[in-house]
Parts: C-alpha cells; structure tokens; sequence
C-alpha cells in the first residue's frame, strides 16, 4: 500500500482527554482499495429532532442566486456546496382513517428515512441509508454507524402502546430490526478501532482465529435452536444468527487489512458535558470513520424526536420539544429559531472538518453525499410536509450546490432518498412511496 | 354542566374491530341479559350506534347474551363503567346500581369464559435484557460489571424495556456480544497480560460539595466521590483527581488550604493539601474578564496536577474514594443565603470540590489475587496434570447449568470442553477455561431465554410450561437475573408447580436482595422515575435545584417503594403513607426541620400534605415543564400511571396558553388553564386531566411547598367529571383512595403483570387481573398478594402454542 500516513495524519487527535494508544486489530486507516479511493461513494446523514420554526429556515428566494434564510446563515461558507430543498413531503407517515392522531413523534422518527406507514409495534420498511449500507458495507469492516447524542433510557417519552424505537433511532435494517444509536464517543471509538487487546501482530491474529472459533460455534449452537423452537420465534434467532454472521464478515476484513501501520489516536474517554463538546467530539469520529474507509454510511441525531434538551448556553432553558409547540407565540418562535441557528452551527463544523480533510487528490467533503434534516417541518402541528431539508458536499462532483429548489406540493421526499442513493451507486426502481427521481438535483 | 353532544364525547374506545360478524339481537322472551339490553339501549346507544359510531364504538346490536364473542368490546365497555367515566357528565344517568349490575354481569361472563377456555398469550422468543444480562454476570460469576458501557440500551414498549417484541437483535449487540463476552472472562479470571487502561468517573457540575454525599463516603468527609472499580490484576494503579472549574476555569476554592484524601476500601492511601498558596495578586473572587498576576492564574488553574497518588492494588472490585476533610467550624460573618447555580457558576472562591476521579493501570504486574469472582468459577482444582480434564468438566457443567437455566447437557459441555481444550493449549488451564467462558456468554443458549414447545400439543392450544422453564420467568420477573441454585433445584426436582412450594420461593425470592430489582427496574420504569436523570429545571426559576436534589428524589422513591416491598406492606400505602424517606437537604426541600446529615432516613410526615408518591420531589419534577408546573402533564401522569385511564393525544394545533388576559393582566397557570378549557373540544379531555393536576398546584416544578403563583393564592381544588370534589394533595388522595381504589390496583396489576411476562396487557388478561385483584382484597391488596397473584396466574404459568 503506498499512501502510507498521507491518507491520515499519523497523530489523529480528537477532542476530549484520553489515553494515547496505538490503534489495535480492527484498525483500518488506510482505505482498502486507496488507488480509488476518489471514487469511493459516501452516505451521512444528519438529524436534527423537533422539526424547525419553517419561517427562518426556508430560503426566500430560489435558484442558483437564492439568498441564505437567518437559520441557514452559518453556512454561508459552504454556500456553493449546499442544495436547500422546498416542498418535499413524507406524508406516507400520516395517520390513516381510524388510527387515531397519537404518537406523532413516534411517526414521524419511523417515517423519515423509509417512508414507510408505521405499524406501532416496531414494523415499518427498511430506510434509506441500510439500503445503502448493503452495497456500500460489503467493502468495509462495517457497514454502517448509528449514532447519536441521546440515551436510550428515557422509557415513558414515548407513547405506551408504541414501539420507542422510533423516538431512539432513524436506521431500519430489516422493517423489524431498529438498529440502536450509540451516544458514547469512546464506544464509537472503540466500535471502529477495538478495544484494548494486544497490539502484538501473533498475538492478534491468535486472538481473530479464537473470535472465529466462537462465531462458527455460537452460529451452530443458533442453528440447532432454530429447530427446536416454534416459527414465530425463529427469526429472532435468525437475526442472532445474522449478526453473528457479520462479525464474522468483518473480522475476514480485518485479517486481509491486518498488515498496516498503525497510527495513534487519542482515545476518547468521558462522555462531554456540553453539547456543543459533545456533538463536535461525534462529528469527529465520524469524519475519522470515512477516513479510514472503516464504514461508508453514518446516520447521526442531534437529538431524539421529541427531545427534552434545554439550550442554557444559548440562552434557551426552555425544554425543546415544549418550544417546538410554539403555538403562534413569537417569543417562542424566535426561540426555537435560536435553535435552529445553533443546530446548523454544529453542522457547520462537521463541514469544516470533512472539507480539511485530505482523501486522494480531493477533500472528504468532495467525496460525501451529506443529508441535513428533519422529519417534520412545523412541529407544533406535528406536520410531515415541506420538510426542511439540505443535501451538502460533493457526491464525488454529482452534486451542484449553491441553489435552493422548490418542488411542488405532494413531492414524496421518498424521490430524494432514490435520487440520492443512485448518486452513491445503488441505484433502485423505487424506495418507499417514490414516484420517481427528483428533477434538477 | 352543559350536555356534551355525542361527536366530541372521550374518544378513546378507538379501532374497534370484528363489529360486522354480529349475532342477531336477542328476542322478545325476557332473559338475564334484557335488563342490560334495556340500559345499554337506553343510555349508551344514543351516541354509539351503527349510525354515529361516536368513539368507534357501536352497541345497539351487540349480543348482550353472548357477551364472550366480543370480549376485547366489553372489556372496555367494563373499565369506562367502572371508571365512571360513562355515561360522560351532562349525559342521562341511569341509577348507579343498574351500572354496577351491568358491569358485574359482563365481567361474570367474561371470567367464566377465559375459565373454560384460557388464553395464556405467546410472549415472543426473549433474549436478556441489558440490565438482565449485567445481574446474570453478577450472580453467576460474581462480577460486578457496568452493563451500560457493555451493551447497548433497549427498547420500550408498554413502558418497560422488557417486553419481548422489542427485543431485537442489531449487527452492534452481535459484536457487543463478543466484547462483552472478552471483557467479562477479564473481569472474572483476571488478566496479567492486560495493557493498562483509563477509567475516568465524573462527579456532576452541579452537585454541591459542602458537606458529605454519599453513604459510602467517610464520616467527617465532604463532596467528592466513590466508586466500586474493577481491578483486573495485582499490580500498581494510579488515582489522580481533577477539581471542580468556574466557568472561567479557574479551580474553586483555591483561597485557602484544604485537606484532600484518596482511600481504598476506607483505608487513606493518600492526602494532599491543596490551595492557599500565594503567588502574585489574585483575580475577584466572581471571576470576570479581568485577570490576576501571571503565577498567581497559572496556579489557580492548574493546582490539581499534582492530585496523583500510585499504590498497588489486589485484582478484584475495591471501593476507592476521594473527598475532602470537612472543616468542622462554621465560617465566620453572618449565614449567607444559599448561592443560586448561577452566580456559583462564576464563582471561584468558597470550598474546592472534586470534578472527576480518573484510575489508571496496571503497571507491575505481580499476578492475580484469589478473588470471589475466582472462588465461584473454580469450584475445583486439579490435583495434577491427569485431573484436569475432570476439572474442567465439573467447572463447566457448573457454569452451564447456572448460566443455561437448566440441566446441562452433554453436548452443552462437550461443545465448551472443546474450547477449554483450545485455550489450554496455547495458555494453561486457566485460559482454557477462560475461552470456554468466553463461548459460553456469547452463546444464544445464555443470551436468550428459550422455552420448548412440548411435542404432543396442537397449535393455537395452551399448555403448562416445565419446572425449569417457570424458575426462570420467576428470576427474571423477581430479580430480573438468573435463578439461584435452590430455585434451579427445587425446578429440576419438578416441584416448582406445587402451589406451596412456588409460594415459598416466591416469598424466600422477595426477601432475597437481589429483589432490589423490582424498584430499580420495575418500579422505576412504572413511575418515570428513569427520565429524572434528565430533566433540566430553569435554574433562574429554580434556583435551589441542584444536583444533590436531583440525587434526593430518586433515593427517597426507591427507599420508599422498597419499604413497602420488604414490609409487604399494601400497595395502597403507594398513595396514603403517612411516611417518607429524607435526608438533610431533602428535609430542608420538603420544611421538615430537624434532620441533618446526608444519610437518609424514615420520617412521620407532619401533614397530610405530603404523603404518599404523589408528595415526592421525583414525580413532581418529571411532570413539571423546565420553567413551570404543569397540571395537564401532572393529571395526565396520574391517569396513566396511577388510575391507567391514558386519555387521548392532544389534537393538533391547540391554541395557545395566553400568560395574559384581555386587559393584559399576567394570569395564574391555573387561569390560563381555565381559559384554555373554556374551549369544548379542548375540556372533553382536560376535565378529566386538569383537576388531578390542580390538587398538586401547591408544589412548585421542582416539588416545593408553595401558597402563592404569579401573585395571587394557589386554588389546588377540583373535582371529577362526576361533581366529587377536592381540595390539595390530601383531597385528591381522599377521593383516589374511596373511589379509585380498585382502579388504582388493578393499574398496579396491570403494570406488574406486564412486567412479568414482557408483553403487552391485551383484553383477554382482563379475568386474570380481575381473579388477581379478588384474591388480594382480603389483606387489603398487600405488595406480596399482587405479586404471588401474577406468579400463580395462568399465562405466567402457561403459553400458547404457536400457529403453525
């Protein structure tokens, strides 16, 4: 391999204190195959909770000289590497006759990235960064990261009859399998670059041999159960089996990448205080995880659907989700504004970093297709429509920034996620309840 | 009160189904059912008919006869009777004796059918639980771990994060699986190999310092932190401490000299006193943009560096902590009013406080000490090369029968022998039978609860599920964890299905500590308990909200719910106890004067105030808004939690709360609330909710007594949609108590039994906690009764066979 400490700097230092250490066996900080590693196609998807005050956010003008709204100021920077979409709907994710209005958040998280109806037990369709996580993940140790700022623990924020995992997480890799979102930087850290095993080649490749042992022996151990229960409770063994199956996946991956060097990066430790600290810390993992060609699709939330966060530090202790139901009321409103302006800050920084980020003969931001979104556009009527959305980076030079498009009423976003998972290489008849690809993208 | 007209009557009797298969209506000839048909058709099927539908709901030509046909329809029908919450007010009302007997006719028939023919439901195929999987290491391997930094959380339904259809299984737990699995044999077996690592332990921002606070702190000690860390090895580790910053970073308290100590296991291993050095001029004591002499800042920011002790620790878990020495005078001038977090933000004088406890190591290696975790594993030890595999065989029989639930098989520890084999080779014994373990925690027949369909039993059918298998929904119901020896024993000897014998072990289970888990996991998730870690209080309107508080509420529910399990005392103390759980700063929270200190204990509550949960800071908080109370989340808390009548979402695009009125008055919350009713579509459903809330209006959004909102009195009074009325949190206890009662615990059975069998209450549980509840009234609902009720009751016994 001869991009030997170019494709990475030698030191990666992320925030936050820790402990250096050299990165052990599940390193992969070169790319697999870095002779294409310009043509590598990228997913991220960024998540914001609470949909946004639409007023701030929608652009008053459209086309290649539209003027940037107060919430999307910030990006000013990165103008001309940004698309701001109007009039996208999800409106597949609305109750139907007889479902009665509960739950809309619990929609509205389901709904977003499959446009699939949700049922309230946990069934909806597979959303569109597992679709490409199925081609984009066979050349990569993982085939996608889900990640966020929230904890799991908050049972009793969501609707009692419904299934919580459409508050917790975006991603659906089967439409029954919620993939959970992992909030700890250090887990992250540690998911992408193993724990603290030897970092002695023997000793490594003796410990993948004794992982394998176990993998082929639990996967019989499955097998064998299969039979013996009933069909209904088969496929949960089934996903056991599956998961177990691409472990074994990865660590084959490991064992062809395990000849290289291995850089030290600082391990991060604590779980920030701030969010600001926080969301940066994640968005630099993320930027380090598309380096290292470890995985090439991430969804990431700033916040769960419905969150609670209070924004002291930029002078909102009101809880979130409270502001979001405005209700007309302009202190509110301007407040939930704040919000937004403070959220697309934070994006601003993820772009910083990907476009100082070297990968080939470009930037990462060159190399990304980067979704910005949220699944609602006016919380306080909980509304599936026109949602605010942006797509940034460069899609490997598919995408033209610079413009704000304006598509008509009753355009399922669902022709976005077809557009967009063609630009990375998965191109599909339809996904959810597309009608076909977005014009002019 | 005005009518209500029938479309905006409660709207929760939604998606009815299997309406169109009707029988014809009954004939002429008076049968047991015409005086029902005769009320029904009088005072219900004015709205809910086949031609208004209102609620979805239709009744004019339902079979009251054959009342077993349309079960899932009348239990609802039953709960909004017994409820009172229909015929709504403003409606005719029949005389509540032909409402009773209506209600009781349809409950009869329903229980006699589910007698004749049980539905014990199919709870889905488990895997453990997050919190399971960390009780199983603990009681099988005698491992303490934090299974939170393990494995990823999981998700709710029905309130509970063990409801068997959720527990899904992502490519991340697969791989979290195996770490996990790594990190445990580490843990258990020691690992001299290990490379050192860094745990860190932060101590919150905004927890006050200023005397001691935590139990297993020293006497005498004040702020800091304690900690239960894993050692994997004998060898050298070093603690370093990290004091608390100002916004401005300076370290607090760095005026004067204090006394910091580190202790392992209450043993001081280090002291060092920090501050009150002099260095040059220092900057205002509330730090702002003006600076201090260059050595004098260096020092205020960086004094801590040298908080670092090394001491050799033996392999296993050690309590390590660090604290300061409480000054024992009181500071000289007058008492300050307590300092609000904000100004405290920007303080930097007062006392120093710890920010974080970091542990470090190991270094020098010296081996592994015999430590409980090693004792539990190694029941034998061979007596010389030959012996080993005998050894290891009972070792892993052992292992495999705690941690599979059941009798090992021989294939069970043929297929883990092979692994002993393996690691054997390459490391000595105690490799082997470390990657036998490793096998064994990653292994489905561990991670998932497995119950067999017996052979001879046709699909859709119930049948009795075995000894063994019933040991473990007790363990995982009663402990949330495996079952310990004498309950695997008592199982696998067939007795367990003896009603005595199962009481016993359920009584024995209850008294057992591991039974903490039924306040730390059922009851905390019952009540919201869990999103008290999250709420932020305003501050500016909180000022006297910190992290201390915070800690308070939790400890004093869950000493108060465990009170009434140890004491087996009844459910209904929930509500009525005329005790609490408090410590010093809690005390001075709720004006109970006269308690000092940080520990906790009973107090006999003065007033009829304050008893019972709905007096504790912890549910008064997690249904308050950031800023203020709110009585529409706190009423909305009490029906779901307390009475499990959940009213419906709010529609839409509600209109605003005005702050104030026409002639621009600031308003009460309680009159904007009055106002906002004054809307009929709005009142359908906050005259059910608001009044609960009212009651409660005197506590502040934090739990504090208060007499006065936005200038004016508080009104804490309300009523029912039937004219009760009430006054205070001891009125609305009164009428919870007289009219409720039943409501109240059959919500508690709901709750428990959910719980037990992870998966959702559906129509046909209604006899069963019907049955549960009868059984129970007799010793006035007693926590043991409820609990003994769910174990013996029919579908925690039994499960259906699926359909092929």
């Amino acid at each position: 391999m001869i991009i030997t400490g170019k494709a990475i700097p030698r030191r990666a230092v992320l925030r936050g204190v820790g402990a250096t250490v050299a990165l052990p066996f599940l390193d992969g900080m070169l790319p697999a195959f870095a002779s294409q590693a310009e043509s590598i196609a990228r997913l991220s998807v960024v998540f914001a909770p609470n949909g946004v005050n639409v007023n701030k956010w929608t652009p008053a003008t459209e086309g290649a000289g539209f003027q940037l709204s107060p919430t999307l100021e910030p990006l000013a920077p990165f103008r001309d590497r940004v698309v701001v979409l109007s009039g996208l709907d999800n409106s597949i994710g609305d109750p139907r006759p007889g479902e009665g209005e509960t739950a809309p958040h619990e929609r509205a998280g389901g709904v977003f990235l499959t446009s699939v109806h949700p049922q309230r037990e946990g069934r909806v369709g597979i959303s569109v960064d597992q679709i490409a996580a199925r081609e984009l993940g066979r050349r990569t140790q993982l085939a996608s990261l889900e990640l966020g700022l929230h904890s799991n623990d908050i049972a009793g924020q969501c609707e009692k009859s419904w299934s919580c995992a459409y508050i917790h997480t975006l991603s659906w890799r089967t439409p029954t399998t919620p993939l959970p979102v992992e909030y700890r930087p250090r887990a992250v850290f540690e998911r992408l670059f193993g724990d603290n095993d030897s970092t002695d080649p023997a000793v490594r490749r003796a410990r993948l041999q004794k992982d394998r042992s176990i993998l082929d022996s639990v996967a019989e151990a499955a097998a064998r159960l299969m039979r013996a229960v009933g069909p209904s409770d088969r496929a949960r063994l089934g996903e056991y089996l599956e998961g177990m199956r691409d472990v074994e996946r990865r660590i084959q991956r490991a064992e062809e990448q395990s000849s290289r060097e291995l850089p030290a990066v600082d391990r991060p430790a604590g779980i920030p205080a701030s969010f600001d600290e926080h969301a940066t810390l994640m968005f630099d993992l993320q930027v380090l995880a598309f380096q290292t060609d470890l995985t090439r699709v991430i969804t990431f939330m700033l916040g769960p659907e419905q969150s609670n966060r209070t924004y002291p530090e930029i002078g909102v202790p009101e809880v979130h989700h409270g502001l979001s139901h405005h209700q007309g009321d302009p202190e509110k409103l301007a407040k939930l504004a704040q919000i937004d302006t403070y959220h697309t800050k934070i994006f601003r920084y993820y772009l910083e970093r990907l476009q100082a980020t070297r990968d080939g003969d470009a930037s990462l931001l060159d190399h990304l297709t980067i979704l910005f979104g949220r699944s609602m556009s006016d919380s306080n009527e909980h509304l599936l429509q026109n949602l605010p959305i942006l797509v940034a980076g460069g899609s490997n030079g598919r995408l033209k920034g610079g413009r704000h498009l304006r598509y008509p009423r009753g355009t399922p976003i669902a022709n976005l996620y077809l557009t967009l998972l063609e630009d990375v290489g998965v191109p599909l008849d339809s996904f959810g309840d597309s009608t076909g690809r977005l014009e002019g993208l | 009160m005005r009518p209500i007209p029938c479309g905006i009557a409660i709207v929760s009797i939604a998606a009815m189904t299997s309406l169109a298969a009707q029988q014809q209506p009954t004939s002429a000839v008076p049968t047991p059912a015409s005086p029902h048909r005769a009320t029904l058709d009088r005072y219900c099927a004015t709205c809910h008919n086949e031609r208004l539908r209102t609620g979805g709901l239709s009744l004019d030509n339902i079979d009251v006869a054959r009342v077993a046909d349309s079960g899932e329809i009348w239990e609802k029908v039953i709960r909004k009777l017994r409820t009172g919450a229909m015929p709504p007010a403003g409606m005719p009302r029949p005389e509540q004796a032909s409402l009773d007997a209506l209600a009781l006719y349809l409950e009869t028939a329903l229980d006699r059918a589910a007698a004749a023919r049980p539905n014990p439901g199919r709870p889905s195929l488990r895997r453990l639980t997050r919190t399971e999987y960390g009780n199983a290491i603990r009681d099988l391997l005698a491992v303490e771990v934090q299974s939170e930094s393990l494995l990823p959380a999981d998700d709710s339904r029905f309130g509970f994060d063990n409801i068997g259809s959720m527990l899904t299984l992502s490519p991340l737990l697969a791989e979290r699986y195996l770490a996990a699995a790594r990190q445990v044999r580490r843990l258990t077996l020691g690992d001299p190999a290990l490379r050192p690592t860094l745990e860190l332990y932060d101590v919150s921002k905004d927890l006050i310092q200023e005397d001691r606070v935590g139990e297993e702190l020293p006497f005498g000690s004040r702020g800091g932190i304690a900690v239960r860390h894993h050692f994997p090895a004998d060898g050298e580790y070093f603690f370093t401490v990290r004091l608390q910053r100002n916004s401005r970073e300076y370290i607090r308290g760095m005026q004067e000299p204090h006394d910091l100590d580190v202790r392992l296991d209450g043993a001081r291993i280090g002291r060092f006193t920090i501050g009150g050095e002099r260095r040059g001029r220092s900057s205002f004591v509330f730090s702002s943009a003006a600076m201090g002499d260059v050595a004098q800042e260096q020092y205020e920011r960086t004094a801590d560096a040298t908080l670092e002790v090394r001491h050799a620790v033996a392999a296993g878990t050690h309590l390590i902590s660090a604290a300061f020495v409480k000054i024992g005078s009181m500071p000289e001038g007058p008492l300050q009013p307590r300092m609000t977090m904000y100004d405290f933000a920007q303080y930097k004088g007062g006392e120093p406080g710890v920010a974080r406890l970091a542990i470090g190591g190991p270094y020098n290696v010296t081996g592994v000490a015999d430590t409980p975790s090693r004792r539990k594993v190694f029941v034998c030890r061979p007596s010389g090369r030959a012996d080993e595999e005998r050894c290891a065989r009972n070792i892993l029989s052992t292992l495999a029968r705690r941690a599979y639930r059941r009798p090992a098989t021989d294939e069970d520890v043929q297929t883990l022998l092979a692994f002993y084999q393996t690691g054997r080779r390459d490391g000595g014994f105690d490799a082997g039978i470390g990657l036998a373990l490793e096998r064994l925690l990653a292994g489905p027949e561990f991670l998932f609860r497995i119950e067999r369909d017996p052979a001879n039993v046709a699909p859709g059918a119930a049948y009795r599920i075995s000894d063994v298998e019933l040991a473990s929904r007790l363990s995982f119901f009663l402990w949330s964890s495996i079952p310990d020896d004498e309950l695997l024993e008592v199982a696998e000897r067939g007795r367990l299905k003896d009603p005595a014998v199962l009481e016993r072990q359920v009584r024995r289970m209850l008294a057992d500590a591991r039974a903490s888990s039924l306040v730390t996991s059922f009851a905390a998730q019952w009540l919201n308990l869990r999103s008290l870690r999250t709420v932020t209080p305003d501050l500016e309107r909180f000022p006297y909200f910190d992290e201390n508080l915070r800690e308070a509420f939790h400890t004093e529910t869950e000493l108060f719910f465990e009170s009434i399990l140890r004491e087996d005392r009844s459910v209904l103390d929930l509500l009525r106890a005329d005790y609490t759980f408090v410590n010093e700063r809690l005390a001075r929270h709720y004006g109970i004067s006269g308690i000092y200190g940080s520990h906790f204990r009973r107090v006999r509550l003065p007033d009829s105030n304050r008893g019972g949960l709905l007096g504790h800071g912890s549910i008064l908080t997690v249904t308050s808004h950031a800023t203020r109370t709110s009585p529409v989340v706190r009423g909305k808390w009490v029906l779901d939690n307390i009475l499990g009548a959940p009213p419906p979402p709010p529609l839409p695009n509600v209109p605003a709360l005005s702050e104030r009125d026409t002639q621009g008055k600031v308003l009460s919350m309680r009159a904007q609330m009055e106002q906002h009713r004054a809307n009929p579509v709005c009142a359908s459903c906050h005259r059910l909710m608001d009044p609960l809330g009212f009651a409660l209006e005197n506590f502040d959004g934090v739990g504090r007594w208060r007499t006065i909102d936005a200038g004016a009195p508080i009104d804490a009074s309300g009523a029912l949609p039937d004219g009760t009325a009430f006054r205070g949190l001891g009125g609305l206890r009164q009428v919870l108590l007289q009219k409720q009662r039943e409501q109240f615990v059959s919500t508690v059975t709901d709750r428990l039994l959910t719980y037990a069998l992870g998966r959702g209450v559906e129509h046909y549980d209604a006899p069963v906690i019907r049955s549960i509840m009868k059984e129970a009234a007799p010793g006035d609902y007693k926590m043991s009764s409820l609990i003994l009720g769910v174990a013996r009751s029919m579908p925690f016994q039994m499960r259906r066979l699926g359909e092929s």
